[in-house]
């Protein structure tokens, strides 16, 4: 029996001269998992900050129950029981965790005096929950990205809600924590939530959900049930196009079907020799050669991020040789590992690869600028560079001069590829290089990193998303708890034996039917 | 497409156009010479608006790393004292003696971009201790009394034919012109708006942050000393008291002319017309019978609607 639940009607926004939402109408029933897919541009966003009462519609209504709603502010979508986990990060860095679980809505005595320990301790028992290596002292600035997104999970969880809106929840989250946080979900729906799915994972989507709307161009596709459709057809209603081949897996494809690079090379082009950053991560030794595309897996807080930030000079290692072409480099700043032939396309483009009071092209050539040094900018070749850049990456842009927030995530992933690419360097380091792209751009971005590799670029690729380690990596290396735990080699290497070596006693039984 | 009066230099050279029009209008005499529009007047105006322009250059440079200068008034009357102390005091050359006066901001932005880079001061903080330290220096090389420079000072003289009253608006026009190229056509003034834009991306990006942000606060200690070597000599004196509380009609000017106190956007060329803005209001507004003292509060309201208007303009342009 299907109850009207959360109803969208011919809702309609246009922000200038971009119609975001062109009168999209469909219905969610009470007490069901319903996702909501579509590529970037689609309209997801502008939908649920609609929802969320952050941006009012120029037409169309929304009802619960078949009754209208209206919110003109975010608090007053709080107090109808809308729940939101947003996709970018909204937090307050310098305070507790408790305090931005609780930020605008805090317990208070009778007095209106904050009750820290009644916050604290609902914190430490959410924070349990879900598994969230953090205290509910810790400032948030020094939480992770990932354990950020969980936190903002356990912002939604503290508070009753009848509607849980997840805004690509799972982009930065390992699988374990994925299921942790589906049996959350799960036992949610048992109690009577409904849940509102935005995700551009559709395993995840298949899993989690009974329902599954598209939206293409700010327009309704269609509803689907998931019991009867197959993910192709979703895929196709969502692209409006014949879905993309998948990149070739290293198990069905041979290995390097177009580069001549020996089984074991004499000279890899980086060479990482007992590197250590305590508590970060210990004694770490690995390799890349030319043309390899190495995976690094681990599980959140596992050391990941760190040993890529150490050798691109961010940080200082306590101890540990690091070689380049068969040359021991110390590298003190960014600049020197610029010089030495590196680059790092960080885990997020918006706080850390781009600027947004420069134009794209000025973005491209930043880095390559900063390597040769201080000198007269040359227009031509600026422009040069930079269309070089934009034509190799197929980066969608009406001109050069845009700034980067005009353009689709994807496409923002891929100016931060190209700015360090236009530098030609020898090993290109990658920390979760489609984190929040839709399912076009990720195939083109596998697809490049998967081309400089072949050309002879030696990658280093950090990913929780572990399809996509399968699917790249020539060689996986798992990392728990700061130590390398083991290396596979990519055309082997399952799921199961991967996770197995990144949790220890961990048990795995997943859900059947957890990939579609 | 932008309009021409959306480029910010052009907007603010409008508003400077308009003033002058609107003052050569209300002054108009009844009878006999203009009071304001003449050339003995403009003249005046801009020697005295080259002391804030100058230093204002330095003031958008530091503001769009994203950073604040609060010393530029404790260094141009620093400056002035210790050019005065070497010209008129240890009988030095003019050239000989400015060149000392620059050590005064040379040391002014090292000392803040040490405490800003090297400590991690916020600015604020650090170019407040550097302002307090650097005007009471003036006071104990002084001992309160004040070193005269016009008894030295030729009269009527000329710089490579140039007579000495034209020297600050050109000196003004020729390091405008010079750092608008530098922001706008070197990476190094890619780098300064870059640092302001986005600091975190610059330094995965491979950008020297804390060399970029010291060259900023160099830079414009080195421009406010410039301006202190020519309020010396314009007003004759080297007296630990002079600018006082410039500073903020510096950052004014700064932000007058297009420069977003956030960092990342602006411009030297419109601090230098936002300097001129208010050079044409300090010499106008004491000429209107009765407005004597209603200066400071049109000052400071000319601050407000120009700022309103310029992000009013600025929200139309992305429209």
């Amino acid at each position: 029996m299907i109850t009207a639940g959360l109803e969208f009607c011919d809702v309609a926004k246009a922000f200038g001269a971009v119609q975001a939402l062109r009168g999209v109408s469909f219905t969610i029933a009470a007490g069901d998992a319903h996702a909501c897919v579509g590529e970037n541009g689609a309209g997801k966003s502008t939908l649920l900050k609609i929802l969320a009462g952050i941006i009012r519609p120029d037409r169309g209504a929304l009802s619960w129950a078949g009754e209208r709603i209206h919110f003109s502010t975010p608090r007053e979508a709080l107090e109808h029981g809308i729940g939101m986990v947003y996709q970018e990060m909204l937090a307050f860095p310098n305070l507790s965790v408790t305090a931005n679980i609780f930020a605008g809505r805090e317990i208070t005595n009778r007095w209106g005096v904050l009750d820290e320990r009644a916050m604290r301790a609902r914190t430490q028992e959410l924070l349990m929950q879900l598994h969230v290596p953090v205290t509910p002292d810790t400032s948030m600035q020094h939480v992770s990205t990932a354990c950020a997104q969980l936190v903002q999970v356990a912002r939604a969880l503290a508070f009753d809600c009848r509607v849980l809106v997840l805004d690509e929840p799972t982009t930065s989250l390992t699988d374990a924590e994925v299921d942790h946080l589906f049996g959350v979900v799960t036992r949610l729906r048992q109690q009577g939530v409904t849940v509102l799915f935005v995700s551009h994972r559709l395993p995840e989507v298949y899993r989690l959900c009974d329902r599954i709307t598209v939206l293409r161009d700010g327009q309704f596709v269609d509803t689907f049930e998931r019991a009867t459709t197959p993910s192709d057809d979703i895929v196709r209603a969502m692209v409006g196009r014949e879905p993309p081949r998948r990149v070739p897996h290293s198990s069905s494809v041979p290995q390097f079907p177009s580069s001549p690079v020996p089984q074991f090379p004499s000279s890899p082009a980086l060479q990482v020799r007992g590197l250590s950053r305590r508590p970060a991560f210990e004694d770490v030794s690995f390799q890349v050669a030319p043309g390899e595309i190495v995976g690094m897996f681990g599980l959140v807080g596992s050391g990941r991020t760190e040993i890529l930030e150490t050798l691109f000079g961010l940080a200082t290692p306590d101890a540990g040789q690091v070689a380049v072409d068969g040359q021991a480099i110390y590298v003190r700043s960014t600049r020197d590992a610029a010089r030495a032939g590196l680059a790092l396309v960080p885990e997020n483009r918006q706080r850390q690869g781009l600027f947004f009071n420069l134009s794209l092209r000025h973005n491209l050539v930043l880095p390559l600028a900063a390597k040769q040094g201080v000198g007269l900018i040359r227009d031509a070749g600026e422009e040069t560079a930079a269309r070089a850049q934009v034509e190799a990456l197929t980066i969608k842009a009406p001109h050069l001069k845009v700034t980067p927030d005009a353009l689709s995530g994807g496409n923002q992933q891929k100016i931060v590829a190209g700015k360090w690419l236009a530098t030609t360097p020898k090993v290109l380091l990658l920390d979760e290089p489609t984190k929040g792209v839709d399912v076009g751009a990720k195939f083109e971005i596998h697809n490049l990193i998967r081309h400089q590799a072949d050309a002879g670029m030696a990658c280093l690729m950090v990913s929780s998303d572990l399809p996509e380690v399968l699917a790249l990596a020539d060689r996986i290396l798992v990392m728990r708890e700061g130590h390398l735990r083991g290396e596979l080699p990519g055309a082997g290497a399952t799921e199961e034996t991967v996770m197995r070596l990144a949790t220890h006693d961990v048990d795995l039984d997943r859900p059947a039917g957890g990939n579609a | 497409m932008k309009q021409l009066w959306q480029v910010r230099e052009v907007s603010t050279l409008m508003i400077l156009v308009l003033e002058v029009a609107f003052f050569t209008w209300y002054l108009w005499p009844s009878d006999g010479g203009h009071p304001f529009l003449n050339v003995g007047n403009a003249l005046l105006i801009l020697k005295y608006s080259s002391i804030y322009g100058i230093a204002a250059i330095g003031a958008a440079i530091v503001i769009i790393t994203g950073g604040i200068d609060l010393s530029s008034g404790a260094v141009i009357g620093l400056t002035s004292v210790v050019t005065g102390y070497f010209f008129v005091q240890a009988d030095w050359s003019l050239t000989a003696s400015a060149l000392m006066g620059l050590m005064v901001g040379l040391s002014a932005g090292l000392a803040s971009s040490w405490l800003i880079v090297g400590m991690r001061l916020p600015p604020f903080i650090a170019t407040l201790g550097v302002m307090g330290i650097w005007r009471g220096a003036g006071y104990i090389i002084t001992e309160a009394r004040f070193y005269d420079l016009s008894a030295k000072l030729p009269r009527n003289w000329t710089v490579v034919g140039v007579s000495i009253d034209w020297v600050p608006p050109l000196v003004m026009v020729a390091l405008a012109g010079t750092f608008q190229v530098l922001m706008k056509r070197f990476q190094w003034g890619r780098a300064i708006f870059a640092v302001g834009g986005n600091e975190t991306a610059a330094l995965f990006s491979g950008l020297r942050v804390g060399l970029v942000k010291t060259t900023a606060y160099v830079t414009a200690g080195l421009l406010a000393a410039i301006s202190g070597v020519v309020l010396a000599v314009v007003q004759g004196q080297g007296k630990a008291d002079l600018a006082n509380g410039y500073e903020l009609d510096i950052i004014a000017s700064a932000v007058v002319g297009g420069t977003s106190l956030t960092g990342g956007r602006g411009s030297v060329a419109g601090a230098v017309l936002g300097a001129l803005i208010f050079g044409v209001l300090r010499n106008a507004l004491p000429q209107i019978p009765g407005a004597t003292f209603y200066d400071r509060v049109i000052v400071g309201l000319a601050v407000i609607v120009i700022v309103v208007m310029d992000q009013i303009m600025v929200r139309r342009g992305e429209a």
